[in-house]
């Protein structure tokens, strides 16, 4: 085998790290995104025998984003076992008590249930924040796309380009400030 | 006069009698005008000031003789476009009636849904009443997550 050929096999074989800025994302479209690269179904060797999957670090998951009013609408179902033991957990007392878990449980249930699982959420590293340990950041070769762009906030905009934004509407000629 | 008077109350003509009573002036009574209120030490100074409007050098120009202003820029505005949104809402963030706007009903209705969805996105923070804290992230409950909306849930469609 040629010094070529190796290093291509070695390159195909390797697990990739990539990072993910969940920051004003939907979790649940993200995780569809997140499960192909986790799985290695975005490599043409993918096979559901073939442990190709890659690792893929979340930032940034305490600032997902949801659709509406859904943070007080979805609920998140628990039974201990024990006669009575259910419990109904709205996603933002859920999203408050740990701000990984809602985007653990959608890459989790976007995946089918067989016994590789477990080892797939293995390679799925989240964080509620930017601050990710310095080894973890070192692997990471890839940044995968954000599926929605980040809104930007009025006030983080500088005052001259609110002022010297085009403007529709002027006021009446005889309005009174306010 | 008097008899014109009697006739103008009894057919409930009100802007006959307001006409009579409106004062002559030589120079226009239309400006745009400012309420300041200063406070120096104990006493509290408001004084009312005539200004140009700041927005008149950047004001889109229109061929449309018909189209409201916001029908003839031909956008589609979404709730994240926080720069056109602010132009139709007061300081506290209160949305301005149409006699100012100048939209038509469907665009006035439209927008007042994207600044509805702005506001509770907390994309327009410096648009609030006074007693607000300012920051979203201080929000009660659910209200301090992020959210984001889909414009064609507006039941006002263009
Ligand atoms: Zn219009």
């Amino acid at each position: 085998m040629s010094a070529l050929k190796r290093v291509q096999q070695w390159a195909t074989f390797a697990r990739i790290w990539h990072i993910y800025n969940a920051a004003w994302q939907n979790p649940f479209h993200s995780s569809e995104l997140i499960k192909k690269y986790l799985m290695g179904m975005h490599k043409p060797i993918y096979h559901p025998m073939n442990d190709c999957g890659d690792h893929v670090i979340v930032i940034n998951s305490a600032d997902i984003a949801l659709p509406g009013d859904e943070w007080k609408k979805r609920v998140y179902f628990h039974h201990t076992g024990y006669p009575g033991g259910a419990t109904w957990t709205l996603a933002w007392n859920l999203h408050e008590k740990d701000p990984t878990m809602i985007i653990k449980k959608a890459v989790y249930n976007s995946m089918d249930g067989n016994l590789q699982r477990r080892y797939t959420m293995q390679r799925l590293h989240i964080f509620p924040d930017e601050n990710v340990p310095k080894e973890l950041l070192g692997n990471v070769s890839n940044e995968i796309r954000q599926l929605r762009p980040m809104p930007k906030r009025l006030d983080d905009y500088p005052e001259k380009d609110v002022k010297e934004f085009p403007k529709v509407i002027d006021y009446p000629k005889d309005y009174v400030l306010r | 006069m008097t008899t014109l008077f009697k006739i103008a109350t009894n057919n409930y003509i009100k802007s006959v009698f307001n006409q009579a009573q409106r004062n002559i002036s030589i120079t226009s009574t239309l400006h745009l005008k400012k309420i300041n209120e200063i406070q120096e030490g104990k006493d509290l100074v408001i004084y009312g000031e005539i200004v140009s409007s700041e927005r008149e050098p950047y004001l889109l120009k229109s061929n449309h003789s018909k189209a409201c202003p916001l029908c003839a820029t031909g956008l589609d505005i979404k709730h994240t476009d926080v720069l056109i949104l602010s132009q139709f809402v007061r300081k506290d963030g209160c949305m301005l009636p149409r006699r100012i706007t100048g939209l038509c009903k469907t665009q006035q209705k439209r927008v007042t849904y994207l600044v509805a969805m702005a506001q509770k996105s907390g994309l327009m923070p410096n648009l609030t009443p006074a007693y607000s804290n300012k920051d979203p992230k201080k929000r009660y409950e659910w209200k301090k997550y992020n959210k984001y909306f889909d414009e064609t849930t507006i039941p006002f469609k263009l």
